[in-house]
């Protein structure tokens, strides 16, 4: 008897969890947008290093009836470097994939720390692009952008983007060097120099590039001026060139940066803050296109990446230098 | 009714008692399996550098007799910061254990390793000689 009086409970809860979990979820279609409306997306994804450039993907639109698209701006809390700009043309994403611009405005100006672009054709809606070059006063600091849009019905949208930290690291691309010339590679100066120009800042010079084709395991090297005699066969240092650098090699670190938009690898500040150089020589031999070395000055002011961009068996090689200031 | 219940139970009774009794399968310090398996060897070695990029000239030759492996290595190598990489017999651990880079520079005092076989009952150290 008692059995049963906690079956029919318990029965009729089992039915009633069923019927719940059974109903189905409609679908509601959301309002449309019945003003001014804006969104924005960072279409960068690697760290922000000083002197390239944000890229972000702004969104505008409001309902035709309600007018038409007068300007937009972006405003930095730092001065974008040379090169900031709102795109004045508007783009979409074909079948294929493939970005189309369309024309729809003036091209933008630089004021201070505001960026503008003023519509020109009779449009309800666009997504402009905006690059934003960081500038020197941004290093190692956060920036953040406000995005505005007005239309002709008098009203103002605006969108919010960051903070984001700006990398302390420094980048060159693509500088040449070859054997017995251009050789002399100077971290604090992210320059190549010849012999000449190597004696006359002897103090920055950390590293001397060779090309030896045997042994076959030495061809493309980069050898600290304090290495031992062995690994500099051949070679007269200039007066005065005389650091010791330690150096780190590296295969399949191929950063996006670095290796001119190929790959999808980023090195960052944290990757140098945990670097380990402890015990590492002043060397580094056969060297390949695509492999690289850490380094770290004998100073210890500066540690630094650099990426063997291409090399050809005439003893030349072009490199890029990923630079972080300890 | 009560008749069957009690003998479920007793049968679930001696099932978790017979289960809770059965031996537990050997294990060494290291957690690994101890098994029957005598064999004792490297069968392959490998040397890393910095880039892991093999650093050796030529193949290792292992002598499994002399339990000596000879690596001729690149010139240049720095054999500071080298990462070696056995591979043994079937259920055979090494002895020191290899957690990262290793110091092998010191090519008068070659470093021994001791494989040590899947029974844990044989050890055999091998001499590690390094030439350029």
């Amino acid at each position: 008897m008692r059995n049963k009086k906690i079956q029919f409970p318990v029965l009729i809860l089992i039915v009633l969890t069923s019927l719940l979990a059974c109903t189905k979820q409609e679908y509601t279609i959301p309002d449309p947008v019945a003003q001014l409306t804006n969104d924005c997306i960072k279409r960068t994804i690697g760290p922000s290093i000083v002197g390239l450039p944000l890229e972000f993907a702004y969104a505008m639109a409001l309902p035709k009836l309600n007018g038409k698209l007068v300007s937009a701006q972006v405003e930095a809390n730092y001065a974008g470097a040379t090169g900031t700009y709102l795109e004045h043309r508007s783009f979409y994403t074909n079948t294929s994939g493939v970005d189309v611009p369309i024309v729809v405005g003036s091209p933008s100006s630089n004021a201070d720390k505001l960026t503008k672009m003023n519509f020109t054709v009779d449009t309800s809606a666009a997504t402009l692009r905006y690059y934003y070059v960081i500038p020197e006063e941004a290093r190692g600091k956060s920036v953040s952008f406000t995005f505005t849009v007005n239309s002709s019905d008098g009203k103002t949208a605006s969108y919010k983007m960051g903070p984001y930290t700006i990398s302390k690291m420094n980048i060159v691309k693509n500088l040449a060097v070859s054997n017995g010339a251009n050789a002399y590679i100077s971290i604090e100066d992210m320059k190549v120099y010849n012999a000449a120009a190597a004696a006359t800042n002897a103090g920055k010079i950390d590293l001397v590039y060779l090309y030896r084709a045997a042994p076959t395991t030495f061809t493309h090297a980069l050898v600290s001026p304090a290495s031992d005699a062995a690994y500099l066969p051949g070679v007269t240092l200039p007066t005065g060139v005389n650091r010791s650098t330690k150096l780190r090699k590296v295969f399949g670190l191929q950063d996006r940066n670095l290796a001119n938009l190929q790959f999808g690898i980023y090195i960052d500040d944290i990757d140098f803050q945990q670097l380990d150089m402890v015990d590492m020589p002043n060397y580094a031999l056969g060297l390949r296109a695509e492999s690289g070395v850490w380094v770290e000055t004998t100073d210890k002011k500066y540690r630094a990446y650099i990426f063997v961009n291409s090399i050809n068996a005439a003893g030349t090689a072009v490199i890029s230098i990923l630079r972080y200031t300890l | 009714m009560a008749k069957f219940l009690k003998i479920t139970l007793s049968i679930l009774m001696m099932s978790v008692i017979i289960i809770s009794c059965k031996k537990d399968s050997p294990v060494d310090e290291d957690g690994l399996l101890i098994t029957f398996r005598q064999e004792c060897f490297v069968s392959n070695f490998e040397l890393l550098g910095s880039d892991f990029v093999t650093v050796r000239a030529a193949t290792a030759v292992i002598d499994t007799i002399a339990q000596t492996i000879n690596v001729t290595v690149n010139p240049g190598t720095d054999l500071k910061n080298v990462y070696p990489q056995f591979s043994l017999a079937t259920d055979c651990k090494l002895d020191p254990k290899i957690i990262g880079k290793t110091d092998l520079s010191n090519l008068t005092s070659p470093k021994i390793y001791t494989v040590v076989s899947g029974n844990r009952k044989i050890r055999k150290p091998y001499t590690l000689n390094i030439k350029f």
